[in-house]
């Protein structure tokens, strides 16, 4: 927008000293006419009017936006100059910075390995303290499965023992049960009746 | 539960019409029969059959305690019992019957289960003892059953007096395992 009102401008500058300069190339036409060396001071004075009003139209017309356009430029260019000198501060700083961090990481790495090293030997010591500890579990629960494992076994054992002899003295009473014994097991009957009663 | 609770009332209202003892057990007996046939199967197919009329099946029940030739109140009670769709229950009716009769009675019906056949002085003796425990007369009930291989074993009022040698060879077994 503001190009388009410069070149305006200038276009119509430039047009006004065609038209005003159109009178001395007529001027100088007709004096070209006349033998040399005869020139006049009238010529000479409308010269320099013309000149003089050529000037006054150049700066009343183009001045203004010639000094804002070269203002302006200088401004642009100040600002970019600026913009320039902080980004190279800034450039300097980090330099600066990174050479401090880069003079820090030999001291940090250092710190670092002695952190790790540390955790590491926690590390170690907590693993074997829980493999200890694991180990003394499993030999107790061992201990405590053998041990069930045992007297299962030792309770089946037992059991068959005391299937298979009741089996054998089911054997041996349906055999050689008699009268007597059946008499003798209804007088334990009405015996235990009999103190059932006196209860 | 609910049948049981009819039988109990159809039971205390045949006991309720004599205070005649001979008279009761007579009834009992006479119940429990015309219970037995009106369960047996076939009649009590008959009866149940939705073919046969409400008034067929009264007389039919009708016919069946006389040709049983009850006394008065068990027709009536047969007829009753018809009338009102209880046929089913006088299973019921019979044993809440006897079990009342015995309460009135003050006896206790028991069982007694022997190894072995026994002689009449044996089931006398236990009945006497069990007697002594129940300060009651008992009717015993006797079965042999030989897996008991010794003794006897007797069920009275919901209670289990076990003296078999079976029972001791499983205690003793009990003990052998631990």
């Amino acid at each position: 927008m503001k190009r388009n009102a410069i070149a305006i401008k200038l276009s119509v500058i430039l047009s006004t000293g065609a038209v005003l300069l159109m009178p001395v190339a007529a001027c100088c036409a007709e004096a070209g006419s006349e033998p040399t060396g005869g020139g006049s001071w009238l010529s000479l004075l409308f010269y320099v009017v013309n000149f003089a009003l050529f000037i006054w139209i150049l700066v009343h017309f183009a001045g203004a936006p010639v000094l804002k356009f070269f203002a302006d430029r200088a401004d642009a260019i100040n600002e970019t100059n600026a913009r320039a000198e902080a980004a190279l501060t800034e450039a300097q700083n980090l330099a600066n910075r990174s050479a401090e961090c880069m003079s820090r990481l030999g001291a940090e790495k250092k710190q670092l390995r002695a952190d790790l090293d540390a955790e590491t030997a926690y590390m170690a010591n907590r693993i074997r303290e829980l493999a200890r500890e694991t180990a003394l579990r499993i030999v107790r629960d061992t201990e405590l499965t053998g041990q069930a494992i045992t007297e299962a076994a030792q309770r089946r054992v037992r059991a068959l023992l005391a299937e298979a002899t009741g089996r054998r003295a089911r054997e041996l009473m349906v055999k050689s049960f008699t009268p007597d014994d059946q008499t003798r097991l209804l007088r334990g009957f009405e015996e235990k009746l009999a103190q059932e009663a006196r209860r | 539960m609910k049948g049981s609770r009819v039988a109990k009332r159809y039971a205390r209202a045949l006991l309720g019409l004599s205070e005649d003892r001979n008279q009761l057990e007579t009834w009992a007996a006479e119940l429990e029969r015309l219970a037995r046939i009106a369960d047996a199967p076939e009649i009590a197919l008959r009866l149940a059959s939705p073919e046969v009329s409400h008034e067929a099946r009264i007389e039919a029940m009708a016919k069946i305690a006389e040709r049983l030739e009850l006394s008065y109140p068990l027709r009536s009670l047969a007829v009753v019992v018809a009338r009102h769709g209880r046929i089913a229950d006088l299973t019921a009716v019979s044993q809440s019957y006897q079990d009342q009769l015995d309460v009135l009675l003050g006896r206790a019906r028991a069982t007694l289960t022997f190894a072995r056949e026994p002689d009449a002085q044996d089931t006398e003796a236990v009945v006497r003892g069990l007697e002594a425990v129940v300060r009651k007369t008992v009717i015993a009930t006797v079965k042999v059953d030989q897996a008991l291989l010794g003794g006897v074993v007797a069920e009275l009022e919901g209670k289990i007096y076990d003296g078999s040698l079976a029972t001791r060879l499983s205690e003793a077994q009990r003990r052998l395992v631990g």
